[in-house]
């Protein structure tokens, strides 16, 4: 099915704010009298319940569907929440980020930048605050590189605080409004196309990372989180629509064909896990893929 | 469940109210984030993208998302519409509907499910009554 892309409507007075600034502080630390008052509204509200049997999408309906990337792509972070229910990574084992080298491609720092947001939410699964400041350190030098750090400047020094306090749960959140950050900076710099590039580096890394995990604990569970053809299908079509002169690129050429070349691996009928053979090919070409990632570029 | 559900929901709002901006701030964003605000004293954490747009009665939008499989998820939207109701569902990759729970009051509305299979699911916003209305919907997940 070709998947569509239909521009959301950004609200003018919420573009770049983030969700504490919008709503107030969280819900975290509710007081006990709180809670009573809230016992007292339970019984005025309307009651949740289960979902009454509603009809059937229409195809069109499903042509129709919007794809906005900022919710329709999973952040690693859900990615990894489903691991932990499935299987027991080692998660300081597997937090290994791989030092990028120099370049001066702007196509292929904000693929790296997106790899960084991954290492970011593995460095919190492994409960690793130095860990977490350092990849946050990393992002505001790449973020320079690219000339959008002021708006992120802050996000870093956010990022240093809730490690050094271990608030793991703000963290994740905290990396996601980074990387939202980072990408508005662009938009409005009119750098649009490397917004979708900061996407599918997070998507490479967090799918590298799982894959190579799943391919040593393969269970039919496990393989199944793997299956995400719609994913594939999307960022590949995002990729195509490109500039001619980006598609043309090395790196871009080389992603657009491991992307393809997952594509059958990851499209399995009926809903059915991956096979081990299919994990351990995706886990070799997202593995493959950081790497030109990482790699320096000649033009240095 | 069905109480615990309705007390998340209200300590949260009660919470959120506490703390609420002033009048002149509210947005459908907020709104959103009051209520998927509630879900996070039971360990959702709430994604900082959002979908937005204005919604029309009776002309539904459907929104492609990915959920994996034994993760638990809230949709939680808002409009600031007066008159209007919100209501959303949750629909697999072969639009079926997808049991779960829901919330609805008046221009605010949740649903939340457990993903069965990893991959593609649609959710479907609908304004019954009222005028055409800005919203916003935001998810959690655990």
């Amino acid at each position: 099915m070709p998947l569509r892309f239909r521009e959301t409507i950004p609200l003018p007075r919420e573009v770049g704010v983030s969700r504490l600034q919008a709503v107030g502080s969280p819900t975290s630390r509710l007081p006990k009298a709180l809670w009573l008052a809230g016992l007292a509204l339970a019984m005025a509200l309307p009651a949740p319940g289960l979902h009454a049997a509603a009809e059937k999408l229409s195809k069109d309906e499903i042509r129709s569907a919007v794809i906005t990337p900022d919710v329709t792509i999973p952040t690693p972070g859900e990615f990894f929440a489903a691991i932990d229910k499935t299987g027991q990574p080692n998660w300081k084992q597997m937090f290994a980020p791989k030092p990028a080298e120099a370049t001066a491609s702007r196509d292929q720092m904000a693929l790296m930048l997106g790899l960084l947001v991954a290492d970011g939410y593995i460095a919190v699964e492994a409960q690793d605050g130095q860990g977490v400041k350092n990849v946050g350190k990393d992002i505001i030098n790449l973020a320079k590189k690219l000339n959008v750090s002021q708006s992120v400047l802050g996000r870093g020094n956010s990022i240093s605080d809730f490690a050094e306090n271990n608030d793991w749960s703000a963290l994740r959140e905290e990396l996601e409004a980074t990387q939202n950050e980072v990408k508005l900076s662009m938009v409005e710099q009119k750098d649009n196309d490397l917004v979708i590039l900061v996407s599918i580096g997070a998507w490479i890394r967090g799918t590298q990372v799982a894959s190579a995990f799943v391919e040593k604990a393969y269970t039919p569970e496990l393989a199944g989180l793997l299956r995400q053809p719609a994913i594939v299908e999307y960022l590949l079509g995002e990729v195509d629509r490109l500039p001619e002169k980006l598609r043309a690129e090395p790196l871009i050429i080389e992603l657009r064909t491991k992307l393809a070349a997952i594509l059958p691996l990851v499209e399995t009928p009926k809903r059915a896990p991956l096979t081990p053979e299919a994990v351990a090919e995706l886990s070799a070409t997202m593995s493959s893929l950081v790497g030109a990632i990482t790699a320096g570029s000649k033009d240095l | 469940m069905k109480t615990a559900l309705a007390l998340i929901l209200a300590g949260g709002i009660v919470a959120a109210q506490e703390v609420a901006p002033p009048a002149e701030t509210i947005t459908p964003r907020s709104r959103a984030l009051e209520l998927a605000g509630a879900f996070a004293n039971e360990g959702y954490k709430i994604r900082d993208g959002f979908w937005s747009g204005s919604l029309e009665p009776g002309k539904p939008l459907v929104l492609q998302v990915n959920l994996f499989s034994g993760n638990e998820y809230w949709f939680s939207a808002a409009t600031l519409a007066p008159a209007g109701m919100l209501r959303i569902g949750v629909f697999d990759e072969n639009g079926l509907p997808v049991q779960g729970e829901d919330f609805q009051d008046g221009g605010t509305a949740a649903a939340g499910v457990i993903a069965g299979a990893s991959g593609k699911y649609f959710v479907r916003l609908e304004l019954a009554g009222g005028d055409k209305a800005e919203f916003c919907l935001v998810y959690s997940y655990k």
